[in-house]
């Protein structure tokens, strides 16, 4: 098989790196050309995750040694379906906003836009190929510095405190995780996490590296009540850029949680992952209840990310039903990301077309963008977690692993969390449908802003009906350690 | 307990330090001060511990790291730096909670 | 021993003492010049551990051109009256919050004295790498075994770091407008003095640069130190006049991580794995590596400097 064999033979794990890296860097030399170049590269990275994913499906997990050296020396690439499925997710949140930004930003803030959000999916690519806990880091600080700097974008005081803000708690949690990090070194004697993994034993310094790079984690990831941080940051950011945010950037540091507890922490961490299913259930419902009380579109689409969340660390109690439960947050991560990007791009199109984002304001527009309502419908069916949706199937596989196990709070959380989703998502839709009192000033909003929010909102459903594939690719390398899991 | 132990010691110290200031100051210029001071108490306790042993050579793996947290925390240092002088033109405080919200 | 010791505690005294007089001066300025004396003990420190690598890193970013960026700063925030907040500014509510976060020293108090702890308890020695590092020296193409790991071992941890300063430089270029107006009074002070030392600086930088394969110095040391003599150049009011420049400025920007990437990507194409570098020519590739990655730092820690996109036109005379 020629061609297979052909596609299997390049390193795609290293080319998502620096094709990125390389579009970066030609976007920022010829400006003039920015917008193009950046497509295509954000297309480019694409067919290399489709490469990618056809090399997990043939030859199973990929590794790739950087430098030739290989762990302990060396810095190793790492694939396996779990990061795939990152990936995969990445990729299509990518070139929906992308396209977006080909009509949302003019000229001048465009050739600003494309270097950096370039270094973002690198970065981002960056974070869920590597298996080594220090070159993480190094990933998190450019992820948290790009998206920082993405944020800051808009201009204005409220984005600009906004960014400051996100972006001292990100600082905030690289540092915690680093020094986790070196308390791990200095344990083992070594940062690669499979080599970690087959050292790890239980000890006080193992206990402070656990509880400093999961708080930091955590903060990154704005899990309650370390959440401070985000609908500012969320909410005042370009449309495209909240999409990413609330869609990948907080994802990034949750997939590198899952990752350590699940490679390195979980077997020395009794009682924690109780308290982790606390918080996130006091998320879900606090985070819900503010999304519900808010006024203006994107801080409520911003409450609504703590909310959503908070659910992903409800699988963390539920960890003795391993397959469930790690299925239910892989699905809840991806359904989320695509559901939320596409509902802050329809909001970015709200306000495009009405000049503001007051929901009480926003009458009529189902006549008038038919198409980005319908897309924000569609999304909040997910976020609902209403069949057929990635977010059904991941809130059931919630439900189901609580069922077994007799957790009756948790049940409690997810279907309380997914009323009151209904609730916000119709307190906005409610407002679109009804009659509009006085004529509002307009502008158009092109086909190019329309049409990603709706395909990503298409693809959030979809998720819902695939879920056999799904499951398969996860399986690859076996990420959720199935086989060790006693229940 | 040997120097380099202190000196890992004196790095979570170092590191608490900036905490507390991070949290307690509401100036953003304190604020990045502080996120430095723990900045630099990470680096000491990671490439203090590697020299525990005595003085069995040392180990550039750490060292390395440290180098490229040093170019990593300047780099933060000066995307914040203007964020904060923008923040303030802006609003006229170099305070996140500034009276004058938009 | 007992004299080393001594110095050795005295030393982290020392550190810990000017921390916190850098965190909780009530005059920020002098909480600036103490955080910069700061960074001064710190290399110190480093000399004291047998890090003069990062000691000469520290010495020029961490105390040289950090210290320079946040007086800089500084004075723009004095411009626009945000120089320091008063508690006047602080609501009665804001106070009492305040009042109850002084409480926070015992929860930090705990925090630390556990991470002590988990310090203390760290189990025997563990070798590290310091072993393998020695072991793969000869190959590296460098005698210096912080630059084999920097740009060999551990190379693709570099070019990303690279790539976060150049991100730094765009993100500020992203949001701040054109580059404030040099300050006249400095600029005259500074004159003679820019003539006399940058000549010296780029001499020492070029030295730092060569001696670094085999012994402390580097693309860092040597960029950092250009980024000094550039930040000396911007305060006696030099601008490049960068209107016809302007594409060979950001082609010197990007030259480090562009290089760097290049060579990672012609790497992956010969021998299937990124940043391996064939041992007989290790020694020059990361060579050129380091000259490239020097000029953008040196650039970039200048132009992160200047604060603001340079201007089209001469501004001064």
């Amino acid at each position: 098989m020629p061609a297979g064999s052909a596609v299997t033979g390049v390193s795609w794990g290293a080319l998502l790196v620096l094709l990125p890296l390389t579009g970066a860097m030609v976007c920022f030399l010829w400006t003039r050309a920015a917008r193009i170049l950046g497509l295509s590269t954000v297309i480019a990275v694409c067919l290399a995750v489709a490469g990618l994913g056809w090399q997990l499906l043939q030859e199973g997990v990929y590794h790739h040694a950087a430098g030739g050296w290989g762990a302990p020396l060396g810095i190793e690439l790492y694939a396996d379906g779990l990061s795939l499925l990152m990936l995969i997710a990445t990729a299509a949140v990518a070139l929906a906003v992308s396209i977006y930004s080909t009509g949302y930003f003019k000229r001048a803030r465009a050739i600003r836009f494309w270097p950096l959000w370039l270094i973002l999916l690198a970065a981002l690519n960056a974070l869920f190929l590597s298996a080594d806990i220090f070159n993480l880091y190094v990933t998190l600080e450019l992820v948290g510095l790009a998206a920082a700097a993405l944020t800051a974008l808009g201009g204005g005081a409220a984005a600009l405190r906004g960014a400051m803000r996100y972006l001292l708690a990100s600082l905030l949690g690289s540092l915690s995780y680093l020094l986790g990090v070196a308390l791990l070194y200095h344990s083992f004697g070594s940062v690669d996490i499979a080599m970690l993994a087959a050292r790890m034993e239980s000890s006080p310094t193992v206990w402070a590296a656990l509880g400093l790079m999961s708080a930091g984690l955590i903060m990154k990831t704005a899990l309650y009540p370390l959440h401070f941080w985000l609908p500012p940051a969320h909410s005042s950011a370009p449309a495209p850029v909240s999409a990413v945010l609330s869609g990948l950037v907080v994802k990034a540091s949750f997939y590198l949680l899952l990752r350590l507890w699940l490679e390195l922490f979980g077997s020395v961490s009794e009682g924690i992952d109780n308290m982790l299913g606390l918080l996130g259930s006091v998320a879900v419902l606090w985070g819900s209840v503010q999304a519900l009380r808010q006024t203006r579109l994107k801080l409520l689409v911003a409450y609504s990310t703590v909310a959503q969340l908070g659910y992903l660390f409800l699988a963390f109690p539920l960890a003795a039903s391993a397959m469930t439960a790690w299925n239910a947050a892989a699905y809840l991560v991806i359904s989320h990301a695509l559901a939320k990007a596409a509902m802050f791009l329809a909001a970015g199109n709200l306000m495009h077309f009405a000049g503001h984002d007051r929901i009480a304001d926003l009458d009529r527009m189902v006549q008038r963008l038919p198409l980005t309502v319908f897309a924000f419908a569609l999304a909040g069916v997910s976020i609902m977690g209403l069949p057929p949706s990635g977010g059904f199937i991941g809130k059931w596989l919630l439900l189901e692993a609580a069922l077994t196990q007799g957790r009756w709070d948790l049940v409690a959380v997810v279907i309380l969390g997914g009323l009151l989703a209904a609730g916000y998502v119709f307190k906005v839709l409610g407002s679109a449908f009804t009659q509009a009192a006085v004529p509002q000033r307009a502008r158009r909003v092109p086909a190019s802003m329309e049409w990603p929010a709706l395909l990503l909102a298409c693809a959030a459903i979809v998720l819902g009906l695939v879920t056999l594939p799904v499951f398969s690719l996860v399986t690859i390398g076996d990420a959720f350690g199935v086989d060790e899991v006693v229940p | 307990m040997n120097a380099a132990v202190l000196y890992a010691l004196v790095g979570v110290g170092l590191y608490s330090l900036g905490l507390y200031a991070l949290i307690v100051h509401a100036h953003l210029v304190r604020k990045i001060l502080a996120i430095n001071v723990m900045g630099s108490g990470v680096f000491l306790v990671l490439v203090a511990l590697a020299r525990r042993g005595g003085e069995a050579g040392t180990d550039a793996v750490p060292q390395a790291m440290v180098i490229t947290g040093i170019v990593v925390a300047v780099s933060a240092t000066a995307l914040a730096l203007i964020l904060v002088v923008k923040l303030a033109a802006e609003t006229g405080y170099a305070t996140l909670s500034g009276n004058r919200q938009e | 021993m007992l004299l080393q010791s001594g110095f050795d505690v005295a030393l982290g005294l020392g550190l810990l003492w000017v921390a916190w007089q850098a965190l909780n001066s009530s005059d920020l300025f002098k909480a600036i010049v103490f955080f910069i004396a700061f960074g001064l003990l710190m290399a110190l420190a480093w000399v004291r551990m047998d890090a003069p690598d990062i000691a000469l890193a520290e010495a020029a970013i961490g105390a040289g051109v950090t210290g320079a960026l946040l007086l800089g700063a500084l004075a723009r925030l004095r411009a626009s009256n945000a120089g320091e907040t008063t508690m006047g500014q602080a609501g009665n509510g804001q106070r009492r919050f305040m009042a109850s976060r002084r409480l926070l020293w015992i929860p930090l108090l705990l925090m630390a004295a556990g991470l002590g702890y988990a310090v203390l308890s760290l189990p025997g020695y563990t070798p590290g790498l310091s072993a393998q590092v020695a072991a793969n020296l000869g190959a590296s193409g460098v005698s210096n075994p912080v630059t084999a790991v920097l740009l060999n071992f551990r190379g693709y941890d570099t070019l990303l770091e690279l790539v976060v300063l150049l991100l730094a430089l765009l993100g500020m270029w992203s949001m701040a407008g054109p580059a404030p107006p040099p300050s006249a009074e400095a600029a005259a002070v500074l004159d003679g003095l820019s003539r006399f030392l940058t000549p010296l600086v780029l001499l020492v930088a070029a030295y730092l640069l060569w001696v670094g394969t085999r012994a402390p110095g580097g693309a860092f040391q040597a960029g950092s130190l250009l980024g000094a003599a550039g930040v000396l150049l911007i305060l006696a009011g030099w601008r490049a006049n960068v209107a016809s420049t302007a594409l060979s400025l950001r082609l010197v920007l990007t030259a480090g991580p562009g290089v760097f990437v290049a060579v990672a990507a012609f790497s992956l194409l010969m021998s299937g794995q990124m940043l391996k570098y064939p041992p007989a020519y290790a020694g020059i590739l990361i060579l050129i590596i380091e000259i490239a990655a020097t000029l953008s730092i040196g650039l970039t820690l200048a132009g992160l400097f200047l604060g603001g996109r340079p201007r089209g036109e001469r501004k001064s005379p």
